[in-house]
């Protein structure tokens, strides 16, 4: 007697298990399919060709967003994964003996948490204020500041994953350490560092935040970061809450490529992992 | 000649590459004490308790208090975590120790593009697509269920608009289920086989199993990740302020509209034209990274703590 | 002698059909202790295994032939695991207390079973652990954490746990291999002093122990059982080469 309700008990329980899986590819799919289905009918050539048309008028399209984003994410790439890399390196190499890399290791697993809005008023403080104007630059640095705690760890995680006898087995011949860093430990690494550098790429495309104060907005294609930049994350913001339904749906196109992008992004760079790791 | 360069070259790629580390350092204080300086003025006029007990928030006037966004940052992350809490545990028992092995992959990974998704597009999505059915569906069915419960009914009394606590919480907790669920995820496998096998083998049922020794084994991990998700719902911006509603007053029930540290931030930053307005907007950030910090470091001590065992 | 277990022609097969176990015979008898002992890699660990169906937790294993307990066959699909490892318990190699206090951790047991009476939990909870010979070292401090008990402590706790639900067979899975010497010697008097209470089935790697404690010794090797007698007749004078060689340390 006892067994069976016991059964029925548990039965039913690992049942409410299964139904959470369920609800959270539920809301994925939701998500996904309603991007998808507004954003389709967006997608034209004036979207990624025109630049925005005044207010209320028909027509435009968002170009200087587009190339807008990929000048802060290209500029916050090269400042962000050099400093994340070679942090990464100290904490999984030279520095690997001393309790201080514990520590900045578990700041940066706290800093990749830390909301990216307060990066936006700190960048805000140190370069917006004292330049005078928003700026692409300010944008850049501010999307950079967001990529190292994450490509520090990874690359710190991917290099100690690399075998110690390894190292060993080169310095035997004599190489000095960053030689023996360079030429065997960042080999061994190659895939796990570039699977991180993704990933964090795909996670500052999709920020908006931090760029509202930062590199703010321009309706006018521009190609100087010194000045304020145009990017898709705040033209969504600015769109969607616009009045007009011509934004709306230009809004949903920029949503639909930032997600397509990530998403894209964020599977292959697993898929890379995966590979490299299997056995 | 030769060795004398590789050991110069060595010891400049060391000092490198400490720089870079030890600039998480440099910006974790320097962005606290730029915070905290930025907002100095604002500290200095209207203190401490009574910035956070204010309700005020009057540009005109120049009189700003905390107590509104502070409130609408708390609700709407306990809410969140209310929600997205037991699902997120659900899935990583599900993926642990019941699905299959070829759905466990799918599942996982599909979990995690959840939150790979951005916040903007949960925002956007929030507003065009799950407001409308909140307010037509969701929330008059909650009115006219919950609503007459006594007490939990002042919960869900006004007009349900869709912009508002409850659609925000919602949607934080989709967005933080990942994060949980990933952790919890970990946690589980941490638990030692033969302790699992040892409770079958007294005949304990899977649900048993997973009750009585997977949870209590794990337990700090799983508070971890709570920790984890209770500080990214405590900053997240985006998603929140476009089914929020920015609008600066103490909620009453879960269907008004209400404002969060983050919101009033992205709403008012570039509007602030005075000092003392700016210097208040920073008061709140210095006050939101104070927070979410010590609660991420809470969880990642008892992440390090799971971890030892 | 009163069989307990009958094993008939017996085949295991791991994942991707590894054949583990091959054609094993064998009766265990009630009330006795019967010892497995053989290189490691032989099959006694995965024989063990399969008299409380422990496989069935992990995909793609695959059981052939018969194990029959109490006029059923153990193996058939209609078996009730929940029942079936409620009669026939186990203690593991390491210790393995749950995260609870040392009382639940023999309270657990009993109560899937649906004792709720406080009295009898107690009664039967200190039975158990003086059974297993730890009351005394562990009375003053029933609500402590189960993690705090030595090495040795835990495993006679873990005994204490199989024997709260009083099983008809307890199996052992190399009891002491993470044990001292005394802890070890302990624990050997305490599997002696259970016999006549219940079957016992040892997997050990260490033949002097299957030696000590045993009524009846099988040596297994590659998968097959080679030789099953009493343990006196094993140990002085084994009927097949293979065991001698074994016994006498030949290889090993």
């Amino acid at each position: 007697m006892i067994p069976k309700k016991r059964k029925i008990v548990s039965t039913l329980a690992l049942f409410a298990c299964f139904l959470t899986a369920l609800w959270g590819i539920f809301w994925l799919s939701f998500i996904i399919i309603d991007v998808v289905r507004h954003g389709i009918t967006a997608i034209n050539p004036s979207l990624f060709l025109k630049d925005p048309a005044p207010p209320g008028e028909e027509g435009g399209g968002l170009r200087n967003a587009f190339i807008g984003h990929l000048l802060l994410t290209v500029f916050a790439t090269l400042i962000g994964v050099p400093i994340g890399v070679l942090g990464g390196t100290f904490l999984a190499e030279y520095g690997r003996k001393y309790k201080i890399s514990r520590v900045i290791s578990t700041l940066a697993d706290i800093m990749v948490s830390v909301p990216a809005i307060i990066i936006g008023a700190f960048i805000y403080a140190i370069i917006v204020k004292p330049m005078g104007h928003f700026s692409g630059w300010a944008g850049a640095c501010a999307l950079g500041i967001i990529m190292i705690p994450t490509v520090l760890r990874t690359t710190e995680n991917m290099l100690s994953l690399i075998p110690w006898p390894l190292r060993e087995a080169a310095f035997a011949l004599g190489a000095p350490y960053y030689k023996v860093i360079i030429q065997v430990v960042y080999k061994g690494a190659a895939t796990g560092i570039l699977t991180g550098i993704i990933l964090s790429i795909a996670r500052v495309t999709g920020e908006a935040a931090p760029l509202l104060f930062t590199a703010f907005n321009n309706n006018y294609f521009s190609l100087d970061m010194s000045q304020p930049i145009a990017s898709l994350t705040v033209t969504i913001f600015q769109y969607a809450m616009g009045p007009y339904e011509d934004w709306h749906a230009q809004a949903w196109g920029a949503a639909l490529m930032i997600t397509l992008f990530i998403l894209i992004a964020t599977i292959s760079g697993r898929i890379l992992i995966k590979r490299r790791y299997r056995d | 000649m030769k060795k004398q360069k590789g050991k110069i070259t060595d010891i400049i790629f060391l000092a490198i590459t400490a720089i870079t580390a030890f600039s998480i350092i440099a910006l974790s204080l320097g962005i606290f004490l730029v915070l905290f300086k930025e907002s100095l003025p604002a500290v200095e006029k209207f203190g401490f308790v009574s910035f956070i007990l204010s309700k005020e928030w009057d540009p005109v006037r120049e009189i700003f208090g905390a107590a509104p966004a502070l409130i609408g940052t708390l609700i709407t992350s306990f809410f969140a975590l209310l929600f997205a809490v037991p699902i997120a545990v659900g899935i990583a028992i599900f993926i642990t120790e019941i699905a299959p092995s070829f759905l466990k992959g799918v599942i996982g990974t599909a979990i995690e593009l959840l939150a790979a998704i951005p916040s903007i597009i949960y925002g956007m999505w929030g507003l065009f697509t799950l407001a409308p059915i909140m307010s037509e569906n969701i929330e008059p069915l909650l009115q006219s269920t919950f609503g007459k419960l006594p007490l939990l009914g002042k919960l869900f009394e006004g007009t349900p608009l869709g912009v508002d606590l409850f659609t925000a919480s919602i949607i934080l907790s989709i967005m933080i289920i990942p994060f949980t669920a990933s952790i919890a995820r970990d946690s589980f496998n941490l638990t030692p086989s033969v302790l699992k096998e040892s409770a079958y083998a007294i005949g304990a049922t899977k649900w048993e199993v997973v009750k009585d020794v997977v949870l209590p084994y794990s337990k700090l991990g799983v508070l971890g990740g709570v920790g984890l998700s209770l500080g990214r719902a405590l900053g997240e911006t985006m998603a929140v302020a476009f089914v929020l509603g920015n609008l600066n007053q103490i909620p009453h029930s879960l269907f008004d509209a209400a404002a969060t540290v983050t919101v009033k931030l992205a709403n008012e930053f570039t509007e602030a034209d005075k000092d003392i307005y700016l210097s208040s907007l920073y008061y709140l950030a210095l006050l939101l990274f104070i927070l979410s910090f010590t609660i991420l470091a809470m969880a990642k001590l008892f992440l390090l703590k799971a971890e030892r065992k | 002698m009163i069989p307990e277990i009958e094993v008939r022609n017996l085949n295991f097969y791991y994942t991707g059909g590894i054949h583990i176990l091959k054609n094993i015979n064998m009766t265990v008898y009630k009330n006795q202790v019967t010892a497995l002992i053989g290189p490691s890699g032989c099959g006694k660990t995965t024989l063990l295994r399969c008299f409380n169906r422990m496989h069935d937790l992990y995909a793609g294993n695959k059981y052939d032939g018969e194990i029959i307990f109490q006029g059923m066959n153990i193996l058939s699909k209609e078996t009730d695991l929940i029942e079936l490892r409620s009669k026939i318990g186990m203690v593991f190699q390491k210790p393995t207390p749950f995260p609870m206090s040392i009382y639940e951790n023999i309270a657990y047991g009993l109560k899937l079973r649906g004792i709720k009476s406080r009295g009898e939990l107690k009664t039967r909870v200190e039975k158990a652990l003086k059974d297993a010979a730890l009351w005394d070292e562990v009375k003053d401090k029933l609500n402590a954490n189960a993690f705090g008990l030595s090495g040795g402590q835990q495993q006679r706790l873990c005994i204490a746990r199989a024997l709260a639900v009083e099983p008809e067979i307890i199996l052992f899975d190399e009891p002491t291999s993470a044990l001292d010497p005394i802890s070890t010697a302990k624990i050997e008097e305490l599997i002696i002093s259970l016999k006549g209470i219940v079957t016992i089935i040892i997997v050990t790697h260490n033949m002097q122990q299957a030696a000590r404690i045993s009524d009846w010794t099988g040596f297994m090797m590659l998968g097959e059982l080679v030789e099953y007698d009493r343990t006196d007749k094993i140990f002085t004078v084994p009927s097949n080469k293979l065991t001698e060689d074994y016994i006498t340390g030949r290889f090993g």
